[in-house]
């Protein structure tokens, strides 16, 4: 069982969050960036990049994201749908009557199309995702493998060439520090076909790769887990690989509202996978960071938390607030909920809760001697003098995602050098200390988290 | 209060609490009312303030969590003097006593008439922030109705 010192690669999101991870980045491990993101705003994208890499040598990973070209699950009926509406949008007509607007396919992921070609660029011709057939040779696998790899290889490079200020530069760009292999969601109705899609994608990928290391994203529904047969199946897909690393991302699983099968079955495979290649969480919390005591290398996360995602994200919810994360439960609660347990848990000064809370930077510098300016953290206004809904202001926001990457860097740190029986007492004895504040029922999954960890 | 559901008395809507409420609150002295006052994220279905007594009152609405309903009435301890619970009389009576007691939070039974009836008295609390207090009194001489 390896034990590893274990990292966090940010997720860039959106480039409103570059800021985040430019004062932070030299805290964690290198940064994340999706391949739509990347063909969204291509300049920007790769100067950040750029700059990261002139900071501190952060190494980066392009997530080519090909798992949109697939089926998906539709979020409100469960249903698959092959239509691949979900990387749609509702797109001005050229030209139309005013206001006019069709729905169309996301400039960004029409041209990741045209960059990957064959079979993505056809699946958005005829509006129908990618399937089995569209693979089903080895010239046909091979072909996609090989557009997919030499995109995350050499985008960045290409985007500097082709800015007469950015070309001379082109050559200092680094190249990713690993390749992804092409990927598709393996939904539970087609499990069987996309497992073998999978490893015929993955083992195409480490075949044509020898100068960078090539890592697999499995990306399945949360029923894969624990569901044993298809697990050993996958595990021995990904063995047979041979990749350098791999990156799980389970759909919709929740760390914090996974039940303890769910969780042991996470530990077992880590277990299960981590002597032969890198175990990521595509999209984890502490409980994986946790997890690199048994083997986990790492895993990725957004500024604003993203510590478990969708395959397809729901459209239409109100911008969530940036709740306040409590490092030692691991979780993030809303400012009054924290506020409301100061009584409980003997915080009456501002030293209290610096020393029994956080001492972070931004809680030194919020609340300073004043105990009242946590409220900062939550701060409230209506954004237009239309709103109807009161929703939290942009600074709030931001003091609460700069709080949360300061204390997931002291967690890293703490992992790193305590041993798996500590951080599992540790989960255990803190659930026990707020279990008489108003968080007591939203803290079950510290005690869930230590008899996984505990178990041998 | 949005949400509606069979409670087995006239009452589907928890918004269908508000008008009794509002008038309950105010024969006791909170004329200056408002509903669905913001409090972070939340929202306090009834906020309430006696310049008499120089007293505030916050109610959360519920059909049948009460255990719900107690986590949010003692958030808006944080904000209001004195904070209640109303419930459909058939749901009060479910209501554990005692830890409403503990945490000195009161209930309100709304009749199927339309009348309530004050089962526990909200008491005063240590865990008011002045600051939240007077920003919200500040909001309700602005906008609310009298």
């Amino acid at each position: 069982m390896p034990d590893l010192s274990p990292q966090v690669i940010l997720r860039l999101g959106a480039h409103s969050e570059k800021e985040y991870i430019e004062k932070t980045i030299q805290y964690f491990d290198g940064v994340i960036v999706g391949a739509n993101l990347l063909e969204a705003t291509p300049g920007a994208t790769a100067s950040l990049v750029f700059k990261l890499y002139g900071k501190g040598k952060r190494p980066y990973f392009i997530d080519p994201m090909t798992y949109a070209f697939g089926a998906y699950e539709d979020p409100s009926s469960g249903e698959m749908r092959t239509d691949l509406d979900w990387i749609k949008s509702e797109q001005k007509v050229r030209g139309g009557k005013k206001g006019e607007t069709k729905r169309d396919f996301k400039s960004s992921y029409r041209k990741l199309s045209i960059a990957f070609g064959t079979p993505f660029s056809e699946a958005l011709e005829r509006a129908v995702a990618v399937n089995e057939s569209d693979l089903s040779t080895e010239r046909a696998v091979d072909g996609a493998c090989k557009s997919v790899l030499d995109y995350q290889e050499t985008r960045l490079q290409r985007v500097f060439r082709e800015d007469k200020e950015a070309a001379p530069f082109a050559d200092d760009l680094p190249s990713p520090a690993v390749l992804f292999a092409p990927y598709f969601y393996i939904e539970k109705t087609h499990a069987e076909e996309l497992i073998r899609l999978n490893h015929a994608l993955g083992l195409s990928s480490t075949r044509q790769s020898k100068k960078i290391p090539v890592h697999i994203v499995l990306c399945a529904n949360r029923g894969l887990l624990t569901d044993a047969r298809l697990s050993n199946r996958v595990i021995g897909n990904l063995k047979d690989c041979t990749p350098a690393g791999v990156w799980l991302w389970f759909s919709r699983f929740d760390e914090h509202l996974a039940s303890k099968d769910e969780l042991t079955a996470m530990r077992w495979w880590v277990e299960q996978l981590a002597p032969s290649m890198a175990v990521f969480n595509m999209h984890g919390s502490f409980f994986s960071l946790a997890l690199s005591k048994v083997g986990m290398s790492g895993i990725a996360h957004g500024v604003g938390y993203g510590e478990q995602k969708n395959v397809v994200p729901v459209i239409g919810q109100s911008t969530p607030t940036v709740q306040y994360y409590v490092r030692s439960l691991h979780t993030k609660y809303s400012v009054p909920i924290i506020e409301r347990s100061f009584s409980a848990l003997g915080i009456e000064t501002s030293d209290d809760f610096l020393s029994k809370v956080c001492d972070c930077l931004v809680c030194r510098e919020i609340i300073g001697p004043n105990l009242n300016a946590f409220a900062q953290f939550g701060e409230i206004h209506y954004s237009t003098p239309i709103s109807k809904r009161a929703a939290q202001t942009p600074a709030a926001a931001k003091r609460c995602r700069f709080h949360y990457l300061l204390n997931r860097f002291k967690e890293r740190e703490y992992v790193r050098n305590a041993s798996l029986a500590d951080i599992a007492k540790g989960c255990d004895s803190v659930a026990d200390e707020w279990s008489k504040t108003l968080v007591s029922g939203e803290i079950a999954h510290l005690k869930r988290w230590a008899k996984v960890l505990k178990s041998s | 209060m949005t949400k509606s559901q069979n409670t087995g008395t006239r009452f589907s809507r928890e918004s269908q609490l508000l008008d009794p409420v509002a008038r309950f609150a105010k024969l006791k002295g909170f004329c200056l009312q408002t509903a669905e006052l913001p409090f972070y994220e939340y929202r306090i279905d009834l906020y309430g303030f006696s310049s008499e007594r120089n007293v505030t009152i916050a109610v959360e609405l519920k059909l049948a969590d009460w255990r719900r309903a107690l986590d949010q009435a003692m958030l808006y301890q944080l904000c209001s003097d004195l904070v209640y619970i109303a419930m459909p009389e058939k749901s009060a009576k479910k209501v554990n006593m005692t830890e409403l007691r503990d945490n000195r939070v009161g209930l309100i039974a709304v009749l199927e008439s339309g009348a309530c009836s004050c089962v526990i008295k909200a008491l005063e609390h240590d865990e008011v922030r002045e600051c939240y207090r007077s920003a919200q009194i500040d909001f309700l001489k602005d906008n609310a109705s009298a």
